[in-house]
């Protein structure tokens, strides 16, 4: 009896157990993501269109966290603060105020760092698609999205090392497992430069065509040529970041700088309110309330010559906006609605550049000249000559300050200039940061 | 697998050993009664350590044949003390069964296709019946009917808004990064219990960027909220893999089982119920709006502010307003209705409801309303044969405002954050309101004019069929197929009208239109065969299943801006922008389990389960989760154990596991549009497809003993829970381009302890009192952690966060703070932790005569919280506590100056002890006689009760904000205790009355 029991439950058990076994021969079919393509897929075998998404993705990229950007470096260059209710370290740790320092794992240094290394991966994507797509392209046009891939990337190294300067940044980034040091400042500027000069061969062996179509903020440098110049103009804004001052004046040539042309001609990061578009998000409506605010501080307004025309990107105040003990009179009015395009590179600031290389470059007649058509264009009238070299220097900073206000310069040129300490607070308590950490997630 | 299924029973057929018929023979008949002399329906007698067994029927009678020359009879019901009789001769027994509030006469689960009784289960199994679970109070929602009602599982709210939402936690926090919710079943039925997006994030872009992929913080309530617990026979909990593993690959959250009520097969008595509650709810705690004088307004505005006129003006023409108050002020009414018809014969017995919900939030044009139906059927199809079959269709609405975290000052709480007493922001004569200058939004329009509506339409249906294939002496051998599915739509309805002070003027997107539709579509099969042998000595149980679970979502979600005119259609939009999310997991698993009972003084049983599924990198391998436990009645091999009627020693052990969650393979990109142009931009969150489950293995051990035939019974138990390849979303360089990636990369593990002690404290003829105290308490501790430590589930370390770091608390709170204080080795402060130290339960019934006071207190001792509620009201100037010194150690600034002073600094201020003392649920009922009602209402009505309750009338916490339960993220792993300005919680008090025909 007791063995017949257990001979049953034997048998039985291993009946079962086979039967188990036997569920493993019904298949269950491998899905692939429902959701979206695959990186692995494009970067395999990508199609003429997939490849052009990737370069309208790159684009898209770039509009993100463009807003924490120009708070970042317009509220540390004292362009203007950031008054919002629904984050308060807007008012604490970017102006510094009291105690409060700036923190290696909180938005605004996060956040912009990620998103625009984010828009260098993109361009990783793009550079390893068109190594190994099978889609039928000519080398020029293979040269062509190079070009597009390199020149953008290199845009962002330059947003990202303008936040953390002397802290470095990391330039190898091509396998997101095997990565290069976080590199100095210096070493950070002459791979950038590389990267761009790159791009530019790439470009100029691009043909006549882009496949892919860029965005209307590129209206008119959208073929390898005049993108070309797009490349060059970033390259004369680097090479003023290494003071090489010669090589800015000659890659000013190679770009579309024009002495005498429109100082707004550039290229444009794309903003709209449009179907799934992304809207500009540091526009906000006149009167700023005070609990979500961009304005300026009084001494950007004061300090201004009678008659600026560039007076008009502020608007006064009909009453004072106060957050803690920060306080202004003048809202912010650079941009005028949310489809606003927020500038990349114009003509006024290589106008700007030419001025201030040939300052340094002790070319003190042309950059006063230079520093004349910025003047005149803005309602004031041309220098009394005979500056020397260190007014003339002052001057340049100053119409920088102006002409390109709240776009993220201010800051990045008093500190190469070493001037941080010149850059006016509102309270004794507030700090001018020099740079921002490293972000906590990156392995030093 | 219906061919293995055959193939199977004919082998088991073959195989099962017939014994021979018995020469001699009794022949028993009888009546079971209980101690009122009435007749009791559906007792079961059984022969001892036979098949062989029957029920009573409407009369209470049996009859029963039992081989042999003598036997045991156990008779046993729900409720009623089980009774065992020797019997030697035939003839007539007649029994009378008492009454018990004991639980160790349930059953409970221990496999798929079974269940023991409690007293032989090896695992503390959780269980409440309907009293426990609507009797003290009927509950808005499901899972406001569970919380404190069962020692070890953490029930936290996210928000008072209407219409529920919940976070389960069963033996402390099981993943960092996946599911940690429980899976329910419902009669069988794998149900749905997703949080649902309603996109708001495009609006309150709390997640920076507005894009709704990132909706943690748009407040779902769980799709668990549907169920209507009026239906509910029983709620039992499997809390950790050891008595789950049978569930295997999704068990690793626990199990929450689901039985709902049945018709009695031999009733012949048609019983109509009918309950009605009435009262409303009313804001828990209110904290109060800081009060200003002239000197105030000049410290927060500044010397010149023409606020200090403003403030004056107001003061004087009597307008400053409390706007707490105005915004939360409202008494919603709640009103609950309920139907059940019941009845059967000897073939079919069916229950059949219909409830219908309707509640008013705290906040105007706030509320929930739920409609249900449910019909279940039992039917004899053959003596052999029984087929049942559940069915519910549900139909809700919840409107649950706009709150929690934004990025655009606009959300109802945080315009009210910056917003003082003098603003004057009512609706203005002509109906429109004015702008409100110190804030983003006003909320009073807000409150007006918003929409934020979930809408589902659910059926639940299951159904299964029990063949008894073999049924003899001593032998059984039953089939089960069994199936389910749950199916339902969820519409989500958020319009934010262009006139709102935040979407016109340029200030928003020209009002917005945002939505959502959801079809969910999940059903499960399963063939199970249950053997049975009943020796002499030995009990054998083997049982075998195959199971199918296929679980299909879709989402989508249109978000139309630039609305034209006050049109809320999405083609009447000037920008529309789509999102859309769908899964589909199919997972094929058997199992296998052998029970051997040894004259129910020792259980031991053994199983294993096996799963593959398309969730997983490889869909077709097969993981294993096996399970083994040991139950020792000690006082079963008592000669006389006197006074003490149980003394159990048991031990379990199982392994479940947790699926990488969706997205988790795959490295994707995302779409973007430029100019029109569609682009691809890569995701920043890096997949995986090498990764594996995670795993969960449960070691319990424990003891119940019980004196005084169960009036006193203890259970103890201690439990080692760890989760090995613990999934990470772990942060990656994000000069990588990712922000994070997904790795198996650490092992967590939770320790804890559970006791209860239930009593029969008084117990006489007018006087009843029954007491359940239960005290639990986890802890958590990451032992292995192969990436960096990183903070995660917060917002920074400047504001408090939690921190997963080797060594320490899964749930650890840490920030920044004085150098002074942070420990050696550590980058941060440890200000607290969000597991509490202890939780207790306390439930009381007292019945005096014709009257029954219950409640249910609950005592969780410690636990923190990130409470940025203050921050945001000490920056708006509005803190209740503003002006009060009670933080500076200095004595110097007040409360708010010094928490802001803070900042930067320390996160001290912000991580908050969160502990409390709460009347979870209380009620006073008076029962009326029913022979009285009876004659009353010339035999109408046979039953009536009335009565008065509440939910968390009573409430003792020191938490600067209205809840200590709050969480602004909604999803997985560690969402929780993290506030920002959300909808308040509140306290509901309801007449009831209820009616019996």
């Amino acid at each position: 009896m007791k063995n017949n029991l257990l001979k049953t439950t034997i048998v039985g058990f291993a009946t079962l157990v086979a039967m188990l076994i036997g569920t493993s021969s019904c298949n269950i079919e491998q899905p692939e993501d429902p959701n979206a393509p695959s990186v692995d897929a494009i970067e395999s075998d990508a199609t003429i269109s997939e490849l052009n998404n990737v370069v309208t993705g790159m684009i898209g990229g770039m509009r993100d966290q463009v807003n924490i950007y120009l708070d970042d470096c317009g509220v540390i260059g004292r362009d203007y603060y950031r008054f919002t209710s629904a984050d308060p370290r807007f008012t604490s740790d970017l102006p510094g105020t009291g105690d409060a320092i700036l923190d290696n794992n909180t938005f605004y240094i996060v956040n912009p760092w990620s998103a625009f290394y984010r828009v260098i991966r993109n361009g990783w994507v793009l550079r390893h698609a068109i190594d190994n797509t099978t889609a039928p392209l000519t080398q020029e046009q293979k040269n062509g999205y190079l070009g597009i891939a390199k020149t953008l990337q290199a845009l962002m190294f330059i947003q990202v090392s303008n936040l953390t300067y002397s802290n470095g940044i990391r330039v190898d980034v091509e396998d997101p497992d095997n990565y290069g040091p976080i590199v100095d400042y210096n070493t950070a500027l002459d791979f950038i430069a590389t990267l761009l000069d790159d791009g530019y061969s790439d470009l100029q062996n691009g043909g006549d065509a882009f496949v892919a179509d860029l965005s209307g903020g590129f209206a008119g440098f959208n073929t390898p040529q005049t993108f070309a110049q797009f490349n060059r103009a970033l390259r004369a804004r680097v090479a003023v970041y290494q003071q090489d001052w010669g090589g800015a004046i000659d890659f000013l040539g190679e770009s579309f700088y024009s002495l005498n042309g429109d100082l707004k001609a550039g290229c444009y990061i794309p903003y709209s309110t449009g179907s799934g578009e992304f809207a500009n998000q540091v526009f906000i409506s006149i009167p700023n309330q005070a609990t979500n605010a961009r304005v300026a501080l009084n001494f950007w307004a004061e300090d201004a010559e009678t008659g600026d025309l560039r007076l008009s990107k502020v608007v006064q105040r009909s009453e004072t906006a106060v957050s803690g003990n920060l306080s202004s009179d003048y809202d912010v009015a650079v941009w005028s609605s949310q489809d606003d395009d927020i500038c990349i590179i114009r003509n006024e600031e290589l106008v700007l550049i030419a001025a201030e290389a040939q300052i340094q470059n002790g070319d003190l007649a042309g950059g006063e000249n230079a520093l004349n058509v910025i003047r005149n264009a803005n309602g004031l009238d041309a220098l009394t000559p005979g500056m020397t070299q260190s007014q003339l220097t002052d001057e340049m900073l100053k119409q920088r300050r102006y002409s390109l206000f709240a776009e993220g310069h201010r800051w990045v040129d008093m500190r190469r200039y070493n001037r941080l300490d010149q850059i006016e607070k509102q309270n004794a308590d507030e700090d001018i940061w020099n740079a921002f950490p490293i972000p906590a997630a990156e392995p030093q | 697998m219906k061919h293995f299924v055959r193939k199977l029973s004919i082998t088991l057929l073959l195989i099962v050993t017939l014994t021979g018929a018995a020469l001699a023979q009794l022949d028993v008949t009888g009546t079971v009664k209980n101690v009122n002399g009435e007749p009791l329906i559906g007792v079961t007698v059984a022969v001892k350590n036979t098949n062989v067994g029957t029920a009573t029927d409407v009369d209470g009678k049996y009859s029963l044949r039992v081989s042999g020359t003598a036997a045991t009879l156990v008779y046993s019901y729900i409720g009623f003390h089980t009774v065992e009789k020797a019997v030697s001769a035939s003839g007539v027994i007649d029994i009378t069964m008492e009454e018990t509030t004991s639980n160790l006469e349930e059953v409970v689960v221990t496999g798929l296709a079974t269940s023991v009784k409690r007293t032989n289960s090896a695992n503390a199994v959780s269980q409440i019946n309907s009293k426990e679970l609507t009797g003290i109070a009927p509950p808005s929602t499901f899972d406001g009917a569970l919380q404190g009602k069962f020692p070890g599982v953490q029930i936290t709210q996210n928000s008072g808004a209407p219409g529920g939402g919940i976070n389960v936690r069963m033996r402390g926090i099981t993943s960092i990064n996946s599911a940690t919710q429980p899976l329910y079943i419902i009669d069988g039925v794998y149900v749905d219990n997703t949080s649902i997006p309603a996109g708001l994030n495009a609006v309150s872009q709390a997640a920076a960027g507005g894009s709704p992929r990132q909706f943690d913080q748009d407040n779902p309530s769980n799709r668990i909220a549907d169920l209507d617990p009026g239906d509910f026979e029983s709620v039992e909990v499997l809390k950790g893999p050891s008595a789950a593993a049978i569930y295997g690959a999704r068990a690793s959250g626990g199990v929450v089982i689901i039985n709902t009520k049945k018709g009695t097969q031999t009733a012949n008595q048609p019983q109509v119920l009918f309950n009605q509650s009435l009262g409303w709810q009313q804001i828990l705690n209110p904290l109060g709006v800081r009060q200003w004088d002239e000197q105030k307004v000049a410290g927060f505005y500044g010397d010149g502010s023409s606020e200090i006129q403003n403030f004056l003006d107001a003061q004087s023409a009597g307008q400053l307003h409390d706007y707490e108050d105005e915004l939360f002020g409202n008494h919603g009414i709640i009103s609950d209705s309920r139907v059940a018809v019941t009845n059967g014969n000897e073939k079919t017995a069916f229950y059949a409801s219909g409830s219908h919900h309707k509640e008013e939030g705290i906040v105007q044009n706030t509320g929930y309303t739920k409609t249900g139906l449910r019909l279940n059927i039992d039917h004899e199809i053959s003596k052999n044969v029984e087929f049942s079959m559940s069915s519910n269709y549900i139909k809700s609405s919840a409107d649950r405002g706009y709150f929690n975290n934004d990025n655009t000052g606009t959300t109802m709480s945080i315009a009210l954050s910056s917003t003082p007493t003098w603003a004057q922001i009512g609706k203005m004569p002509d109906g429109s309101y004015p702008n409100n200058p110190y804030a983003p939004s006003n909320f009073l329009q807000s409150a007006d004019l918003i929409t934020n509506n979930e809408a589902v339409d659910r059926f639940i249906v299951g159904g299964s069929v029990t063949a008894k294939i073999v049924n003899t002496e001593r032998n059984s051998l039953k089939l089960i197929l069994q199936g389910g599915l749950d199916d339902y739509t969820f519409r989500s309805t958020a319009i934010f009208p262009k006139e709102l002070q935040f979407e016109k003027d340029g200030n928003g997107t020209n009002g917005a239109s945002i939505q959502g539709n959801t079809g969910n579509f999940n059903d499960n099969e399963s063939a199970m065969l249950v053997h049975s042998y009943y020796g002499p000595k030995l009990t054998f149980r083997t049982q075998a299943g195959l199971t199918r679970e296929s679980f299909k979502r879709n989402t989508q979600i249109i978000t139309a801006t630039q609305l034209i005119g006050s049109q809320t259609n999405i083609n009447q939009a000037g920008s529309v922008a789509t999102y859309q999310f769908r899964s589909d997991q199919l997972d094929l698993g058997g199992f296998v389990q052998e029970e051997v009972n040894w004259q129910d003084r020792v259980i031991a049983t053994i199983g294993v389960r096996a799963d593959k599924s398309s969730n997983n990198s490889d869909a077709n391998e097969l993981f294993w989760y096996p399970k083994a436990s040991l139950a020792v009645n000690i006082a079963e091999f008592m000669q006389d154990p006197g006074k003490l009627n149980l003394l159990k020693l048991r031990v379990a052990y199982g392994e479940s596991s947790n699926f990488p969650p969706p997205g988790a393979l795959y490295t994707n990109m995302g779409s973007v549009i430029v100019d029109g142009a569609p682009g691809s931009l890569v995701n920043n969150q890096r997949g995986n497809n090498n990764i594996l489950p995670e795993r969960q293995k449960e070691f319990e051990a424990g003891i119940d003993i019980g004196f005084l035939q169960d009036r006193i019974v203890f259970e103890g138990t201690y439990y080692n829970k760890t989760s090995d390849d613990l999934i990470f979303l772990a942060q990656a360089p994000p000069s990588t381009g990712f922000t994070t990636k997904y790795v198996n990369g650490g092992t967590l593990k939770n320790t804890g302890f559970e006791l209860t002690l239930d009593a029969e404290i008084v117990n006489t003829k007018d006087w009843l009192w029954n007491s359940s105290i239960s005290w639990w308490k986890n802890k958590s501790e990451i032992t292995e952690l192969s990436v960096p430590a990183f903070a995660t589930s917060a917002f920074g370390a400047t504001l408090g966060t939690f921190y997963i770091d080797t060594n320490r608390s899964a749930t650890q709170l840490v920030g920044i703070g004085p150098a002074e204080d942070i420990q050696a080795g550590d980058r941060y402060v440890v200000y607290g932790d969000f597991e509490p130290e202890f939780q207790m339960s306390f439930y009381e019934e007292v019945n005096w005569k014709h009257f029954t006071l219950s409640f249910i207190i609950h005592w969780k001792e410690g636990g923190y919280n990130v409470n940025l509620t203050s921050l945001l009201t000490d920056l708006g100037g509005t803190s209740h506590d503003y002006d009060e010194i009670s933080l500076d150690p200095a004595g110097v600034l007040g409360n708010a100056d010094y928490r802001v002073s803070q900042l930067g600094v320390s996160a001290g201020p912000w991580i908050e002890k969160a502990g409390y003392v709460r009347v979870r649920e209380a009620g006073l009922f008076y029962t009326f006689d029913s022979k009285n009602l009876s004659s009353w209402t010339s035999n109408v009505v046979k039953g009536a009760r009335i009565g008065i309750s509440a939910h968390n009338p009573l409430n003792w916490f020191k938490y600067n904000s209205y809840d200590p339960e709050v969480s602004n993220f909604v999803g997985n792993g560690l969402a929780s205790g993290v506030e920002v300005n959300p909808f308040p919680s509140s306290k509901q008090f309801m007449f009831n009355l209820s009616l019996n025909f």
